[in-house]
This record gives C-alpha cells, sequence and structure tokens, in this order.
C-alpha cells in the first residue's frame, strides 16, 4: 500500500466536504447548536409548567352526602398541607400551605365541570363501617387535563401523609410508645468506590455513545465515499488510475474515521461547554475521571470497533448503486449497532462467557469491566481479535464491491442471481447460519439454568433441523448430493471405531490448552453435568445426547453448511472455516475450541469418504463416549493423560483418516 | 520505429443481463496497437467497444483471453497496466468541488507520478490546455469545453503511453469535438499509443490510422483506411462499415 496515495485520497475527500457549506451546516453546525437548544427549551418548559401550576389556585368540590366528620376533620388537615408532598417537612409553618385550593359548590353535572375546568377535583366521602373502618375518600378528576390531574395529585399525597399522621396518633394513644421512625431503621453502606460506580455508569453508556456518534459522524462521509462516487460517475475515474483496490478503501475509511473522530469531539466538547455554562445539568454520580492509562487501553479497544464500523458503513455504501440506496440501507445498519453496543447495558453479562465472540458487544463489555477495574487479559485480547477480525473481514468485502461489475457498471446482473436456486445458495449460506447463530445466542442467554437438558437439546436440534429443511427447500438443493447420502468405503466404518475414542482424547487436550488462557470454574462444570442430566436413564441419555445431535447437527453443518460452502472455499479455508463455525455453535465459551476440533475433524471425515454416514456415526459415538467418560468413574479415565497419549490419538486419527479415504477411480 | 504497446488476444466477455439473459459482450477480439497510432474501435452502441476498453482498463475482468499493456497483463498486473494509461470516457466525471489545479495534482499523485517532478508537471498541463485563468475555480463553475479540457489534462497529467479514448465526443457540440479531435492528434505526434471509440463514421476516418470494426462484440475488420477501402471497393467508411456489418452492400 503506498502512503501518497492513500494520504492524496484522503485529502481529497476531506477537502471537498469542507467545500460542501450545506452537508457542513446539516451534519455539523446543527446538531451542535439543536442539541444544547432542546435541552435548554425542554429544561425551560419544564420549569414555566412547574410555576404555573404552583402558582395558580385549584377548585374543588366536596360532595354533600352524610360524611362522616373524621371525613371532614381529615380534609382540613390534608388542605393544611397541601403541596408539602412530604418533602419540606422544615417548612416554615406560618407559610401557609404551598399551593391554593379552593371549595366550590359541587356541581350538578360533574364531568362537565371537570371539563370546561369549573373544578378540578371531586372529593366524596363513603362512610366508615359499623365496626370502626375509616370512611373511603374518592376523588374524581380528568387524567388528561394538567390542573385536574396536578390537583388530584397534591390532594391524594396530603391524604395520605395524613392518614400516616393520624395512624401514628392513634398507635401512640393506643399505648404503642415507640416512635413509629425508629422502628426498623434501615442504614446503607456501599463499599464500591466513586470511581467503580461511575465506572460502571459510564462503561454502560460509553459503547453505545461512540457506536452512535461513529456512525452519525461517518455516514455523512460515507454515503458520499463510493455510492455518492459512483452516481457522479467519479469513481470510475479512480478505478482507471493506478491506485489499488485496497488504497481506495483504505482511504475511504480513514475519512469516515477522521470526520467521526471530528464530530464526535467537537460534540463532546459542545455538551461539556454546555454544562460548564450550567444550560445542560451534568448526570448525577459521573465522574470524568479516566487514569491516562486506562484512557489509552480503551481507546486501543475501540479502535477495531471504530474500524468495523467505517467499514460497514463503507461496505453498505459500495453495495449500493445510488447515494438514495445507500441513505436506505443505513438504517437497519444503524440499529443493528446499536442493539450490539447496548448489550453491556444488560446485567450480568461477563466477558468471560460466549459475547466474547460478538464483535463490539464484546469490547463493551470488555471496556465495562475495565472501567469497574477488572482486567482479564486474556479474553481482552481475544475480544479486540475477534473485533479486529470483523473488521478486517468486512474491509476485504468492501474492497471487492470495487471490482463486482454489476456494482461499478449499473445494470448487469450476476449468474448466481439470475438462475437463482441452488447456484444461489453458496453466497446466501453465511447469512443463513449467523442467523441462526445470533438465534441460538439469544435463545441461549434466556433460557437460563433449571431447563430440562432433554427439552433443551430438542429445541436446539428442532431449530438446526428446520432450518435445514428451510434452505433445502428455499434454493432447490439437490438432497443426495446436498447432505452427502452416499454409501461410505466399507473400511470408513473401522477408521468411525478407532477414531471417535482418539478424538475425545484430542479434545480434552485442547480442553487443557485452552484452559491455560481462561481457566474453567468448577460451577460451570457442575453445571454442565447437571445439564447433561445426570440423573436420566443410560438410553435416553444416549437418545438425546447422542443418537439426536449425531443426526440432526450433521445434517445442518455437515450437510447444508458445507455443501454451501465448499464451491466457495478451497480445501484447508473450508475444512477450518466449516468445522470452526460448528465449535461457535456450541455458544458457551468452554465448549467452544473442543467442539470445533471435533467439527473439523467431522468435516474431513465427510470429504474424505464422500458420505454423511460416518460422520453421523463418529459424532454420535463421541458424545456417547464422552457421557459416559464422565459418568463411570471407575474405568479409571480420571486420570489426565499424559503427552504421549495425545501423540497416540493424533497417530490414530490419521491412520482412521488413511481408512476413510475412498478407492481412486483410475 | 514504432512498438508494440498494447496485444488484445481472444478476449471475451460473458455476462448476465436480467432481461436478455447471458450476453456475449465481447468474443475473441484480437488486435494490437502500436507507440504513434490512433486505433480506432467503430461500432454501433451496444457493439462491445466499451466492454473491450474497460477489460483493457482493467475495469473489468476478462472472461477468457489475454491483454497487455506495455507487456503487462490485465488481470496479473492491473496496478502497472493502469499506471501505464490514461482513461478518457464520457462517464469518466471530475469532482466538482476541486479545482483544475487540485485535480491535476491529485491524480498525479495517485498515479503514482514522481513527487519531486508534481509540481512542474501540473502547470505544464494548465500551461497547454489553457486552463491557466480558470486554474484555481472550482470544476463544477466551469464551462462544458473547459471541463473537456481538464479532463484530458487528468488524463494525461501522469505522463502514460498509452491513451484510452471511449467515445470521447459523445455529448460535445462540434467546435468542442473538433478541439478533442485536435487534441488527440497532438498527443500521437507526441508517440503515444491511442485507442480511440466511437460510433461517427466521419470522426474515424478523420482522426484514425487504423480502424477495427467490431459488430455484436467480434472484429470484423481492421486495417487502414486505405486496406479497408481496397478490400471492399467502397470509398466511404460508412459503406464500408454497412459492407462488414450487414454483410451486404448499400444499394448504389
Amino acid at each position: 500500500m503506498n502512503p501518497r496515495t492513500v494520504s492524496a485520497l484522503v485529502a481529497n475527500d476531506l477537502r471537498q466536504l469542507a467545500r460542501n457549506p450545506r452537508l457542513l451546516v446539516f451534519a455539523v453546525a446543527l446538531p451542535l447548536v439543536m442539541w444544547p437548544l432542546m435541552w435548554y427549551l425542554t429544561s425551560l418548559t419544564t420549569e414555566r409548567r412547574q410555576e404555573r401550576l404552583e402558582s395558580r389556585t385549584y377548585l374543588y368540590a366536596v360532595a354533600e352526602n352524610p360524611a362522616s366528620a373524621d371525613g371532614a376533620t381529615w380534609l382540613d388537615r390534608a388542605l393544611a398541607r397541601v403541596g408539602d408532598d412530604g418533602r419540606n417537612g422544615d417548612a416554615d409553618p406560618e407559610a401557609g400551605p404551598a399551593v391554593l385550593f379552593e371549595r366550590v359548590a359541587p356541581p350538578d353535572d360533574l364531568p362537565a365541570a371537570l371539563d370546561d375546568g369549573r373544578l378540578h377535583v371531586h372529593l366524596a366521602w363513603e362512610p366508615g363501617t359499623e365496626d370502626g373502618g375509616a370512611p373511603r375518600a374518592v376523588l374524581t378528576y380528568r387524567a388528561d387535563l394538567d390542573a385536574s390531574g396536578t390537583a388530584e395529585g397534591y390532594l391524594r399525597r396530603a391524604l395520605r401523609s395524613t392518614r400516616v399522621e393520624v395512624r401514628e396518633q392513634r398507635l401512640a394513644a393506643a399505648g404503642f410508645e415507640a416512635d413509629p421512625a425508629d422502628l426498623l431503621p434501615v442504614e446503607r453502606i456501599e463499599t464500591a468506590s466513586e470511581e467503580q460506580t461511575s465506572g460502571l455508569l459510564l462503561g454502560r453508556i460509553l459503547t453505545a455513545i461512540i457506536v452512535l456518534m461513529m456512525l452519525t459522524g461517518g455516514s455523512i462521509v460515507a454515503t458520499d465515499a463510493l455510492a455518492g462516487e459512483k452516481e457522479r460517475g467519479t469513481l470510475e475515474t479512480l478505478l482507471t488510475t493506478a491506485a489499488r483496490r485496497i488504497e481506495i478503501v483504505t482511504a475511504k475509511n480513514l475519512s469516515i474515521l477522521s470526520v467521526a473522530l471530528i464530530t464526535s469531539i467537537l460534540n463532546i466538547a459542545n455538551i461539556v461547554l454546555w454544562m460548564q455554562l450550567d444550560i445542560i445539568p451534568a448526570p448525577e454520580g459521573l465522574k470524568l475521571v479516566i487514569p491516562v492509562g486506562t484512557g489509552l487501553l480503551l481507546l486501543f479497544l475501540y479502535a477495531p470497533a471504530a474500524v468495523l464500523l467505517s467499514s460497514a458503513l463503507l461496505l453498505v455504501s459500495g453495495r449500493s448503486k445510488t447515494y438514495k440506496e445507500a441513505q436506505l440501507l443505513f438504517a437497519p445498519v444503524m440499529l443493528g449497532a446499536l442493539a450490539i453496543a447496548a448489550i453491556p447495558v444488560l446485567p450480568g453479562i461477563a466477558l468471560r462467557s460466549a459475547i466474547v465472540v460478538v464483535p463490539i458487544a464484546n469490547l463493551g463489555v470488555a471496556a465495562r469491566e475495565i472501567l469497574t477495574g477488572t482486567y482479564d487479559w486474556p479474553l481482552l485480547a481475544a475480544a479486540w481479535a475477534v473485533t479486529a477480525g470483523a473488521a478486517a473481514l468486512l474491509a476485504r468485502a468492501s474492497v471487492r464491491t470495487l471490482s463486482a461489475e454489476k456494482l461499478i457498471t449499473a445494470s448487469d446482473t450476476d449468474a448466481a442471481d439470475l438462475a437463482g436456486g441452488p447456484a444461489l445458495f453458496p453466497r446466501r449460506v453465511p447469512g443463513w447460519f449467523a442467523v441462526l447463530w445470533a438465534l441460538l445466542l439469544v435463545w441461549q442467554l434466556n433460557s437460563g439454568g433449571g431447563i430440562d437438558g432433554r427439552l433443551l437439546i430438542t429445541i436446539n436440534l428442532s431449530i438446526l433441523g428446520a432450518a435445514a429443511w428451510l434452505m433445502i427447500a428455499r434454493y432447490r438443493l439437490p438432497l443426495r448430493e446436498t447432505l452427502s447420502l452416499k454409501p461410505p468405503p466399507a473400511a470408513a466404518w473401522l477408521g468411525v471405531l478407532i477414531a471417535a475414542p482418539a478424538g475425545l482424547v484430542l479434545a480434552n487436550g485442547v480442553v487443557r490448552l485452552a484452559s491455560l488462557a481462561m481457566p474453567i470454574p468448577e460451577e460451570w462444570l457442575e453445571a454442565m453435568a447437571d445439564a447433561f442430566g445426570a440423573d436420566l436413564p443410560l438410553w435416553q441419555m444416549l437418545f438425546f445426547f447422542a443418537v439426536l445431535p449425531g443426526i440432526f447437527e450433521e445434517i445442518a453443518f455437515r450437510g447444508v453448511l458445507l455443501h454451501g460452502l465448499r464451491t466457495r472455499l478451497s480445501r484447508v479455508p473450508l475444512v477450518l472455516i466449516a468445522g470452526i463455525a460448528f465449535g461457535f455453535f456450541h455458544v458457551d465459551l468452554f465448549r467452544i475450541p473442543p467442539t470445533s476440533l471435533l467439527g473439523v475433524f467431522l468435516v474431513i471425515a465427510v470429504l474424505r469418504t464422500g458420505s454423511i454416514y460416518p460422520a453421523m456415526a463418529w459424532h454420535a459415538l463421541h458424545n456417547a463416549l464422552a457421557l459416559s467418560g464422565a459418568r463411570i468413574e471407575q474405568i479409571g479415565l480420571t486420570e489426565e493423560p499424559a503427552w504421549w497419549h495425545y501423540a497416540l490419538a493424533l497417530g490414530v486419527i490419521l491412520l482412521a483418516f488413511r481408512l476413510m479415504s475412498r478407492p481412486k477411480v483410475s | 520505429m514504432s512498438t508494440i504497446q498494447v496485444e488484445v488476444q481472444g478476449l471475451s466477455k460473458n455476462f448476465f443481463d436480467q432481461a436478455r439473459g447471458e450476453v456475449n459482450a465481447v468474443t475473441e477480439v484480437d488486435f494490437e496497437c502500436r507507440s504513434g497510432e490512433i486505433f480506432g474501435l467503430l461500432g454501433a452502441n451496444g457493439a462491445g467497444k466499451t466492454t473491450t476498453l474497460r477489460m483493457i482498463s482493467t475495469v473489468l475482468q476478462p472472461s477468457d483471453g489475454t491483454a497487455r499493456v506495455l507487456g503487462h497483463d490485465v488481470v496479473r498486473e492491473p496496478v502497472e497496466v493502469r499506471r501505464n494509461l490514461g482513461f478518457y470516457s464520457a462517464s469518466t466525471a471530475l469532482y466538482p468541488r476541486l479545482t483544475a489545479r487540485e485535480t491535476l495534482t491529485l491524480f498525479a499523485r495517485v498515479n503514482k507520478y514522481p513527487a519531486e517532478r508534481t509540481k512542474d508537471r501540473v502547470e505544464e498541463m494548465i500551461e497547454r490546455f489553457g486552463l491557466g485563468e480558470y486554474a484555481g475555480a472550482r470544476i463544477e463553475k466551469l464551462s462544458t469545453g473547459m471541463k473537456q479540457k481538464v479532463s484530458i489534462a487528468r488524463t494525461v497529467v501522469h505522463d502514460p503511453p498509452v491513451l484510452i479514448f471511449d467515445e470521447p465526443t459523445v455529448g460535445l457540440d462540434v467546435l468542442n469535438a473538433l478541439d478533442l479531435q485536435k487534441g488527440i492528434r497532438e498527443l500521437r505526434d507526441e508517440g503515444k499509443t491511442i485507442l480511440f471509440s466511437t460510433h461517427i463514421m466521419s470522426e474515424a476516418e478523420r482522426l484514425c490510422d487504423r480502424i477495427a470494426i467490431i459488430d455484436k462484440g467480434r472484429i470484423r475488420a481492421c486495417d487502414g483506411l486505405e486496406g479497408l477501402r481496397a478490400a471492399t471497393s467502397h470509398h466511404y467508411l460508412e459503406d464500408i462499415f454497412v459492407h462488414y456489418v450487414t454483410g451486404n452492400d448499400t444499394p448504389a
């Protein structure tokens, strides 16, 4: 990449933006003024309304029915304190009531009187009962009329505090000596430091703020970046120059990032300024003191998130043919990004969970943990890498939009779009599985404990099975070919028999390796044991946790997913991606490494035998062995395998793969 | 001695179009262009001229065949190819908010013209195309004729040996078109290799040293004007064109 080319392109973008006065006014200057103006006007009108409500006289009427004598006294006492709302206990008693109430005659037509403001609230007494029950006050008012609603509120609160007062007096009169206020006093001691409290507050909202600013600021440039250039015809000019596609995309990304950064800084400085001027109130409990080290760490942490967002914007722009189309597509991107950025707000989500593989959200959770003083280094690195990887993928995708002929030359469609059906499927399969994954993630995060493992697995597998069936039907995929429903070579079965236990040993090795970076908590192991229904009869356990997954997960992953990815990837990436995707569907963080390994093995098994059946058998056998291994401890597998066990297992697996190979057709 | 600068062999392009299904836009096109000549691609609208030129300029990928610019393959070394050519068409627009000077500087840089000579080269272009007075004005404020001059200056600012003009006179009035043709001839005389596409017979007749007649994606004939006349015994290029495209001669 040539820095001179990139800087020339960035300078060009920024220069043009700076010369677009309309854009500057609407996208930069107006928001700067609008924000404080809105705040100011809102607080102004709220104040005014409050003042008006406090200074007016409220009209009330009392129904002329045989009210109890108590009722009349209570009303007098309530009216004396109306407007205090219990908060000015130390107010000057001479000052009289804070709000003026004036009694009027009860009207003939109550609704009409409330409607035209002759009356604001009407009080009727329901007499007390024979056995000493107190009379009941009935307030009639109109909630949609400001004065009526407010009058009711004042009167209701005044009556209630009168009730408390009367009750306390009666208690005292009945011989209750202690002051009721001294009964069970509650005191609170909070041990979080001020930094931790405000860190939590800031950490929850920081990601959402950054995402919002990135998107609003960045979209100014992004729309114009590729879609606008296409529309004006300057993209073709640019594409015929010696600039590489990656240089163009890098330059566009840098332009988006710089503008997003500049507008964000302007906005934050603006808000801080207005806070200093007391036009906007500063949020309570927010101490904006972040140590330099933490600040730098956060900056480093958010960098890939910023690149990811700008790449997403650029991708949308690149995939649109016109300015308008790009603007239309920005809305869902914005909503999606904000939804992800809101995840750190949810309580109880720790970085050490499946969230670590969700780009942006993982950094949000990480930032929240850092701001409250938790530094989980290996997981921080993982979160950073995941988001950076996603950013790189999106950037690559936007580079591709510059080579996609149907996008740069106006009319043509690709072969697959036209043919539809099976030809289109390879391009759609990643999207399907991404949605499926998100669905299962949400389901897993919300299902919590306490659900019968049998039910859980049945639902998971039904979702997978239904999705596989939907994809096969929707894209008219040939069943036999898609699912590799072919007889395998006979030796493959022997291969499966020896591979399954060896695979289990290697999976154990991967778990041990992974636990160096993220130790598995004891509770998790216990929870897993519970989930796999340690108290179920053996046949049920094998059926639900070995046979069913062996069938349905194989159909979904080694059938549909593998079929979709096959035409697009060469062998090694195919095996890795299809295998690891399977691992990621075991949403639980600690299960991802071993299941990814199993996924890789199973993909190889299908590719080598040309059949899905050995993979199904292997999968079922693997699960069965894992379950019984956990259950039957007397076998003596409690000891951790030694290194040569792993080496042996690897050898066995390689031998098994050899056995699985189809005879060469000469 | 003129050398071969652009070589095109068996170049083909197929794509799918929603209305027409599979389209063979260009089929097995062969030709070569030498330095110091204007090579014309003459064909009706939709004959495959633009598709051919876009493949040579690496914007489109060939479905089959090869094209080389100064020996660089368009698929394997696209950056080297683009560095050695200037591409001009009615659809290659300029940035409206830049000035002519900024535009030329930008494209010299992006096309990797030596940094230390960029400033002088830009001033040279401004003088050569008579942009002096307007060099500091934004392009959106310029007349069509001036914009066109900036466009050509943009195409040649990095001094590429090969220039592609894809229907450059579309939308220009007669005087501007003639002006443009004059500019192209001057560039040829400086030794540039020029690929020029048009559907206007008189333009090809007046400008091109050799003409390839392209129809439905195939080259039907390729020779100098005299050669084409001798082969078809027609004098006017219009008749020659009809001869090759319809296979029939027009009634006299």
